[in-house]
Parts: C-alpha cells; structure tokens; sequence
C-alpha cells in the first residue's frame, strides 16, 4: 500500500483502522472510510475494468461514480459502484468485462476494429439477410452487458423503507445547502437534508483556500456541520441517493447504511411542501484523443483522493483544465507534494489573478489558450500532447497523471425532474432554469455561482423562500438576504471550450457504452441530427452513468456538429433525464419482505394440534391438512360418518341497519331480500354488472332493519367498498359495520353433531325448533353467545356458530372435549374441499373465474328477476346472457377408471380445448373419482364423454361422462335430520 | 405516489390510502328499454378525459368513504377549490 499523507485536517480516512479486502484473489489493505475504489487506487491499481464494446483499459476517473469504470463485482453483486461504496471489512472485489486480467484482456483487439463498428452497427450489418438476425442477436447478447449474475445468486441483506415527512427538503448537503436548511429551520420548520456522500460539506470539504473571515473552507464546512448537527428540526441523510422527484413534492431517494445501521439500503419517499435543490456541479469530462486511459482523471478527483483520502493520486502531472477550481487543485496538490509539469488553460484570460500569481509563486509553467488533445501509453498513461487551441502548436510531455477537465456543468439532475423549464445560458455555458415550478427553489453552485460567500446567501435565501412557501412570515429577511446576494459576486463566465482540435477516432463522449465523438457525426449523418436522437441512436448516455458524462458534451458537440456556434440563436439543447437519478438495486425498491398473514382467533390452538399443516391462503394462514395423509380420508370420513369441525373464522361477516338496509341488500345481492325471514338464513350471491358471480354467502335477520351477513374469505376485505359503491348515488339511511374479525366462527358437521351441541346448551336444538336453514341466537357452555346457523355446504346436518372471537378458543375447546364420545376430529381446508366437491359447492375462484355469469355455473335460480326497481347490480347482464349460446358451462363428471382423478387444471380436449377441470378428487365416501370442470356447453350434457388431457401426457387420455350434481345424497336429505 | 387525494371526512391524505373508482357518469340507467349496446356503454365504456375530469375515490386505509373529487389527468394532480359541477 502506498504511503498516505499525514495530517491533513481534511482527511476522511482513519490510518489506525485497517481494513483487508480480497481484490482478484489477492489480500489488500485499505482503511476505514475509503471508498472501495480509493482503497484499490492505494494498492497501486489502475485498471479498474473494460469497457463495454471496445474492451479498453479503464480507471478511476471521477469519485462520484458518474460512469461504467469503476463498476465492480463485490461479494457476489455485479454492477457495485466502486467509486461511491464504503470499504467494508474482507469484502471479495472482481473486476467486470474483462478477458483474462484487466491488465491483459484477451478481447482489446476488438479496439482496433472500431472501423467495422460505427453507431448502430448491429442495424447495419446483421440484418441482411434477415434470417440470420437471430443468430447475431444471441452473440451480441453474450457480448453485450458488464456484470454476469449467477443463477444461484440471493441478494443478501436488509432493505427497508421509510416515508419521512417534513416541511422542507434539501436535495444536496454543500455550503449552499446547509445555510438553505438552517434557514428553514430556524424559522421552526422540520427539515429534511440529504447527501450522497458520507458527509456534509460538499465542495466546501476538500479546499483549503481561505474564505473572506480567513478561515479555510473545509473548516468553514465542519461548522456549518456542527450547526446542522445541533439544529433538531434538521434529519440529515448521509449516504442517501436522490432518485426521482415527483408532482406534489414527492422526492424519491434511497440511503445505503452504514456498518453501525440497522439496513443495508433503504428506499426512501420524501413528502413535503417546498424543496430545494442545492446540488453544486460536477466537470465537463475534456475531449481528446484517448480521453479515457487510465491515469486520466477530473480535478476534483485528484483533489479528493489527495484532500480526502491521502493519496497522492501520481508522481509527473499535466493539468489541462477550464476554471479556476483547476489552478487551485494544481498550486494545492503542489503543495501537498505533487511534481505538476504544467497547466494548460483552455481560457485565454479570466483567470483569477491570486490564482495564477500563486502558480508562478510556485514555479509551475501556465499555458494560457492551450489545452491536450492527445493521451498516449497502450495501457495507462505515458505522455500527452498539449497544443493551442488552434492546432498549430504542439507539446509533448512525460507523465502518468493527466488532471483534465472541460470545466463545469451543473448537476441539474433533481431540477429537470421536477419540470422546471431549462435552458442553455452562453454567459455560464451552464443549462439552468428559466422558470421554477411551484415551491421548488435552487441554490448555489448549480445557478453558476462560484463565490464561497454568493454561495452560501444563496443558499439562504433559497431556505428563507422554502419557508416562505410553508407560511412563514419572513418577507423582511427575505428581502434582507436578496439585498445581501446581489451584493455580492455573481454567476462567473464559463468555459466554452467543447473539444481538442484534431479528429482522432478514439474521443470518447460516452464511457460506458464506448461511444466516440465519430459515432455522434455518423449518427447525424443518418439523419438522427436531433440530440434526443443522436442520443437513442449512439446510445450515448445510456449506460449505468445516467449520462454523468456525455450530459452536458453531448448537446454540445450534436450543436457544434450542425454549425451553431456560440453567437448563434439556435437553442442547445438537453437531453431529458428521466428518475432514477442514480442506479440503484431492485431489492431496495422491493424493500422489506412483507409476509405478514391473518390469523384467525383459533390459531394458537391449531398450532397446538398434533399434525396441523398451515398454508397460506389469501391473506391468511389456515390449516390445510390435520393428517400427513394429503387425501384426508380419515378426516373426510369422521364428518361422514360421526363429526367434525372446521375453523371458519376467516368468513367476511357483516352488519347491515337502519331504515333503508333492506334496499341495500336488494341492490347488491341478486335475490329477494325481503324475503329474508327472521329465524331463517338465506343464500344468495352478487354478481358484477356483467352478471358474473362475485360472492356468496348467507343473510339472516337480526331484528327490525338489521340484518347479518356473511362472505366468502376472499371478499371479507371488499364487501363494504362493494356495498358503498353500488348505493353511493342514493341517500339511503344505513350503517355498515364489518364485524369480520370481532366473530370467530366454527362449522360442527357431521350426522351427530346436534347431540353434542345439546351437551354445551339448554337451548332445544331439535330438527323441528332448529330446522334446516335455520337461525338461533343462544349461550352456550355457560354463559357464551352465539349466533348458530344450520347450512348445508358440506352435505350433513351441520352448525355453523359464530362466537365472540375471545371465546371462540374456549367453545373449540368445548366442543373437542365433549365430542370424546361422539368421535370429534377437527379437519382442514383439504377434506373441506372434497366434502363440498361431493356436494357440488362451488368455491368462488376455484370453480368460477371472472368470466362465468351465474347461469353459466348453474346459479341461475339465485336470481329473482322481478325487483328491476332496485337495480340490483348485474341484473340487465343477467337478462342479456339467460339463454347466450356458446359459453362455458359448469358440469360435474365421473371418471370412467374410479381410483384415477386427473390433476386440477387439466384440460378437457377433443380436437382442440374444449374446457378444463376446476376440482377432481378421488371420493372415499362414493368410491368414485369425480370433479367439476367448465365445458363448452355443447359438451355440457348428461352423459356426454370428456377426453381429459393432463400435463406431460402424450397421446394418452383420461376419460369421464358428464353426471348430474350433487354426487353425494342429491335429494339432500342429510341437512334435514 | 405523488399523487395526494382531499378526503371530506380525513382531510388531505397521500395516495396510497385509496383506491380508484372510476370517472364520474352519473347513476346506473333504468332497466326499462334498455339496449345491449347502451348496457355495454354503461358497464365498458370509458370518456378517458385528458385534461380535468370529476372522478370516484375510496379511503380504504381511512374513513372507508367514497367520494369525488376532481384530478388534471394530465399534470396527475388533484384540482382543489372548484365547485361541484
């Protein structure tokens, strides 16, 4: 590991805590708070990867991952920016897209035949003739992409979410920032700060020029720091990514957890009345002959890894720079112990005379008006050629370190999202906004601002305007602060500077998809003269980068290319960037694992019972089996043959009163309600306004214009939106209360099921006072209410009791000690759904899909045709398809070889499909295997031969004939009892 | 969601507590006369309005209310003040 500098007060890294990280299977060191990139550049590596296309040595080049270098692999995850993610403690690194070493990939040939490879190449050469197309599409496919996952890779870690709320929102936490969000806060709003680096301070953090109270900047930083710390109306969000900004003032934005943090990402969704975006700038990438060797690196990355990270990022440097953040990088890194050859400018004049009066201090050759135009070195850098801006005079010098930059561009990501209107300014060569969308304010850097102290009164009085939005009463300090900014200095002239003069090959626009300033020319020489074009077509800016690097370059060479020079009025124009802002994992959106099932109030009891299977159906987690015998016989059997009971509770159940309850059962419900007596329950369904069956269940009357209810599992969650907005044009006077979880509910079926219930009551339970279908409220077990139904769903005399849900547990208990004598059992989900099959219950979603009317499953008799007054929902449908022809029908079959169910789901053919089974079960009960499939209905007559095709079958069938339902006592007289 | 929708019972709440109910057509036509086609009109068909339109809300995670309000489906935002057309 190369030596660090020591005791500088910028540094970020800590020397005393070392940390091993395993990079291509070799152990190095790097420190706590590196990135993973600087510790790699610490070890001496300067081959990051290979880039996309042309397999070209690529290194560390910004520090805030704005492009494809530094993707890595990192224990197992491809596609880690290597630039912005913390070192953690024996972390394995790989390099990406590369053929042997990064150092020697077999593929950089491919580098040579950038002839044979111009933008859209793949349209050009591997369509003709068509057919071959495929073939060419798979090996691109391989070819193409930079990480490879592994079929048996798992995401690990913990991704959570939250959704903080706030007043305001500061997007980035630099100078501009910081005094945005003290402002804010001061004025007692709650602010939310976020910052994509680990900490605050942005470019304030690594410069060590005095500000006007001559005191450093990174010290100026460390107090506006201390002060956002201490303000407790600010939550300050390090490490935190901004994705997307939205309508109403929704930020988007994903944080990435420290070691000491409870999550590894969590997604986050910002809300609040006004935002403020103070993001500073990043650098116009400069264009030359390879741009893109390793050794080649932006200002502020040099500056960082030096300031930030220790290390003296090379030992011969050339500068080619565009501002004055350049000549400061140069004379501080000098002073820090870096051999600087010279610095080019690409300005002329402009420059600050304190800045280029240093550099002469320090003996360090200013090229005025010259600029690089070459890189050479096969691997890493060896030399550059520097020349005028003309082209007729050249230099060459020796070096490994090339500090190259444009000049600026802001990073005004967060301000095109939020639609702000953006266009080209000639005086800062920046895109900033004409016009800012309703409560969005901008502040700092990104306005072309360079001054420490502009700087921060801009940021000011962005956080005064914020409040401002939120009510606050702060017009005379809002006037104050704008008096204060124009003041002083204001928005500095920027560099126009596009590109070297030459026209190499290999100038690249765009990093990560290997696209040269070439590509773009032949891409407007087809016609795609239009950015956004040129841009889809040469697929600039594309890649994972987002367009960090071609953002800005790209508009400017598309409008150079067609002639516009600077004085021209044609616009210059963006490309639109769209969220997210920055690549970020399909885990953190996915965030936490949410398996959080209902449980009804008999669940602790079920675990307790010996053999019980849970799973999961709907929103709940029921007992499937109570035997590992997956048929259930004995279960099925003991209903059959003495009693059962089944833990029903998870039935949506309702209360329906007042004056007009009754007109709303009629709408919803497709029967006569009004004949709905007391002491009776009634069956009825709801269908949709296509008449197709939605749900049903049993109403009962309570008393005077009250009436209970019940649904099926599923619908428990709908049935009040149902009912509300069918009725929500009326002014009917009633009430809904969903009683859903306030009942438990168990169903006692099975021929004895009466004689234990009479052991629990005094109530006379017998067949003439408690018919079937009837309905009886009565204590049970004591003193415990209960609501008891007599229904027929499983084809024996059977009570289903619906219990205070704190009693439930006590009645189950009851129930399966006094049953001791009569056999009881408890039975699950399975043996429930044959027991019903052999009664032809439909189950809705089992046998009923969204399509099938009521008279297409054989519910036609639910509906009562006379009560057109009432609109019931899905009556005019159920008019219109009465006698359709060619629809599905529900039939029941028997198989013609007994012990042979075919599986759910296999389709019933003859020529072609012809319809498929629902349900099919082998029958303990009948010795039979029946089922119930939908058929087209030419098929769906008595006696007619089903072929049945099962999955993986061949050639082969299964037979069954059509059969009447019920299987099982069709004459129903079992209920009756 | 961005998207905050004004409850009149709950006050202004974010998107996610509700669930859509569809445009604002006015109560269900009288079964008496009725044709396939206006029926088919009725249940299917949608104006799909670009520009502001009048539109059904539940609170789902709230009141359990359903409501109108109006919404620019261009801009996805809720139009607040206007009066009840």
């Amino acid at each position: 590991m190369t030596d660090r500098l020591r005791n500088l007060p910028t540094m970020k890294v800590h020397p005393q805590t070392e940390l091993t990280l395993i990079y291509a299977g070799k152990r190095l060191k790097g420190l706590a708070s590196d990135t993973i990139a600087t510790a790699l550049y610490a070890n001496g590596v300067r081959i990051f990867s290979r880039s996309l296309k042309y397999h070209r040595p690529r290194g560390l080049y910004s520090l805030d991952g704005e492009c494809s270098n530094c993707l890595m692999d990192v224990d197992g995850i491809p596609n880690v920016r290597a630039e912005t993610s913390l070192l953690q403690d024996n972390m394995k690194v790989e390099p990406q897209n590369v053929v042997g070493t990064p150092e020697r990939d077999f593929m950089s040939f491919i580098d040579k035949l950038d002839r044979f490879l111009p933008a859209g190449f793949y349209y050009h050469y591997f369509h003709r003739p068509y057919r071959l197309w495929p073939f060419f599409q798979n090996r691109l496919r391989k070819a193409a992409g930079l990480g490879r996952l592994k079929p048996s890779f798992r995401m690990k870690g913990i991704f959570d979410e939250i959704y903080p709320r706030a007043e305001v929102c500061v997007i980035g936490a630099g100078p501009a920032g910081m005094q945005a969000a003290l402002a804010a806060a001061t004025q007692g709003l709650r602010v939310i700060l976020l910052e994509a680096r680990p900490w605050p301070g942005g470019f304030f953090d690594y410069r060590s020029t005095n500000d006007v109270s001559d005191i450093p900047l990174h010290q100026r930083a460390r107090q506006l720091a201390d002060k956002i710390e201490e303000n407790r109306n600010i939550r300050f969000f390090p490490g935190t990514f901004m994705t997307g900004f939205y309508s109403n003032n929704l930020i988007t934005a994903f944080q990435v957890g420290k070691e000491t943090d409870y999550f590894d990402e969590r997604y986050m969704e910002i809300r609040v009345e006004s935002v403020i975006v103070a993001t500073g700038c990043m650098e116009r990438p400069a264009i030359f002959d390879h741009n893109d060797r390793p050794g080649i690196m932006q200002v502020a990355c040099a500056h960082r890894l030096a300031r930030t990270y220790g290390l003296l990022p090379g030992k011969r440097a050339i500068f080619s720079i565009g501002d004055d953040l350049g000549l400061e990088a140069a004379m501080d890194l000098f002073d820090l112990g870096l051999p600087i050859l010279c610095v080019a400018d690409t300005r002329s004049d402009g420059q600050a005379p304190g800045l280029v009066e240093g550099l002469e201090e320090r003996g360090i050759p200013f090229m005025r008006g010259w600029t690089v135009s070459t890189a050479h070195g096969s691997r890493t850098l060896k030399k550059v050629t520097l020349c005028t801006l003309d082209g007729l005079e050249n230099r060459d010098f020796k070096c490994d370190l090339l500090v190259a930059s444009a000049g600026l561009t802001p990073s005004a990501g967060p301000l095109f999202l939020a639609q702000a209107r953006m266009s080209y300014d000639r005086f800062t060569g920046f895109f900033l906004p004409d016009e800012m969308p309703q409560k969005v304010h901008a502040a700092g850097r990104l306005l072309g601002l360079q001054d420490p102290l502009s700087i921060e009164a801009s940021g000011r009085l962005a956080g005064l305007s914020a409040a401002a939005d939120c009510g606050a009463l702060v017009k005379v300090l809002i006037k104050e602060a704008r008096e204060l900014l124009e003041q002083l200095p204001g928005p500095v002239r920027g560099s126009k500077f596009i590109q070297a003069p030459g026209s190499g090959r290999k100038r690249f626009v765009c990093f990560d998809e290997d696209v040269t300033v070439k590509n773009i020319y032949q891409a407007c020489d087809l016609g795609f003269d239009h950015v956004e074009l040129v841009k889809r077509f040469s697929t600039a800016g594309l890649g994972p980068g987002q367009g960090g690097i071609p953002g800005h370059n790209l508009p400017l060479i598309v409008a150079q290319y067609r002639r516009y020079d600077g004085d021209s009025s044609d616009p210059i124009l963006p490309t639109t960037i769209r969220p997210p802002l920055v690549p970020a994992y399909l885990a953190t959106y996915a965030g936490k694992s949410r398996n959080h099932p209902k449980r009804t109030p008999l669940h602790e009891t079920m675990k307790k019972t010996p053999g019980a299977v849970f799973r999961r159906t709907g929103s709940w987690q029921r007992v499937r089996y109570f035997t590992h015998d997956f048929q259930c016989r004995e279960e099925i059997e003991t209903v059959r043959n003495h009693v059962g009971m089944i833990d029903v509770s998870t039935l949506g159940k309702f209360r329906v009163f007042g004056p007009d309850a009754l007109h709303a059962l009629q709408r919803v419900y497709v029967g006569d309600m009004s004949k709905v007596k007391e002491g009776k329950v009634k069956y009825s369904a709801m269908c949709n306004e296509d008449g197709c069956l939605m749900d049903d269940g049993v109403v009962v009357k309570t008393g005077e214009n009250d009436y209970y209810l019940t649904s099926s599992t599923n619908r428990a969650d709908s049935t009040a939106e149902w009912i509300r907005y069918h009725t929500r044009y009326e002014v009917w006077n009633f009430s809904l209360v969903n009683l859903t979880d306030a009942f438990g509910a168990i169903n006692l079926a099975g021929s004895r099921s009466r004689e234990l219930l009479q052991t629990l009551t005094d109530e006379d339970l017998s067949n003439n006072t408690f018919p079937y279908a009837g309905y009886k409220e009565f204590r049970i077990g004591g003193d415990i209410p209960v609501r008891a139904m007599r229904l027929g769903f499983l084809g024996e005399l059977s009570y289903e009791l619906h219990i205070p849900a704190s009693y439930t547990r006590t009645i189950w208990d009851m129930l399966l000690e006094e049953g001791r004598p009569f056999h009881i059992q408890p039975f699950g989900l399975e043996a429930q759904n044959v027991l019903r099959l052999e009664k032809g219950h439909v189950i809705i979603g089992q046998e009923s899909e969204i399509r099938n009317t009521l008279h297409d499953l054989g519910l036609g008799f639910l509906w009562n045709r006379e009560k057109s007054l009432y609109k019931t929902v899905g009556a005019p449908a159920l008019h219109f398809t009465e006698r359709q022809n060619g629809r599905m029908k529900l039939v029941g079959f028997r198989m013609e070889d007994p012990r042979r169910p075919p599986k759910d789901g296999s389709i019933i053919v003859d020529t072609r499909i012809r319809g498929h089974v629902c349900t099919a079960r082998y029958s303990f009960t009948l010795g039979q295997s029946i089922g119930l499939a939908h058929v087209h209905s030419d098929l769906a007559d008595i006696g007619t031969r089903l072929e049945i095709l099962e999955d993986d079958m061949g050639s082969k069938r299964l037979y069954a004939e059509v059969v009447p339902t019920p299987f099982y006592d069709p004459d129903g007289k079992r209920l009756k009892i | 969601m961005s998207l905050t929708i004004s409850c009149p019972i709950c006050g202004k709440r974010d998107g996610y507590e509700f669930r859509f109910g569809g445009e604002e057509r006015g109560p269900r036509p009288d079964e008496e006369g009725l044709t396939h086609e206006q029926w088919c009109s009725y249940v299917h068909m949608r104006i799909n309005k670009a520009g502001i339109q009048r539109e059904w809300w539940y609170h789902q995670e709230g009141c359990g209310s359903w409501f109108t309000i109006e919404r620019d489906t261009l801009t996805n935002l809720e139009v607040e003040g206007r009066e009840e057309t």
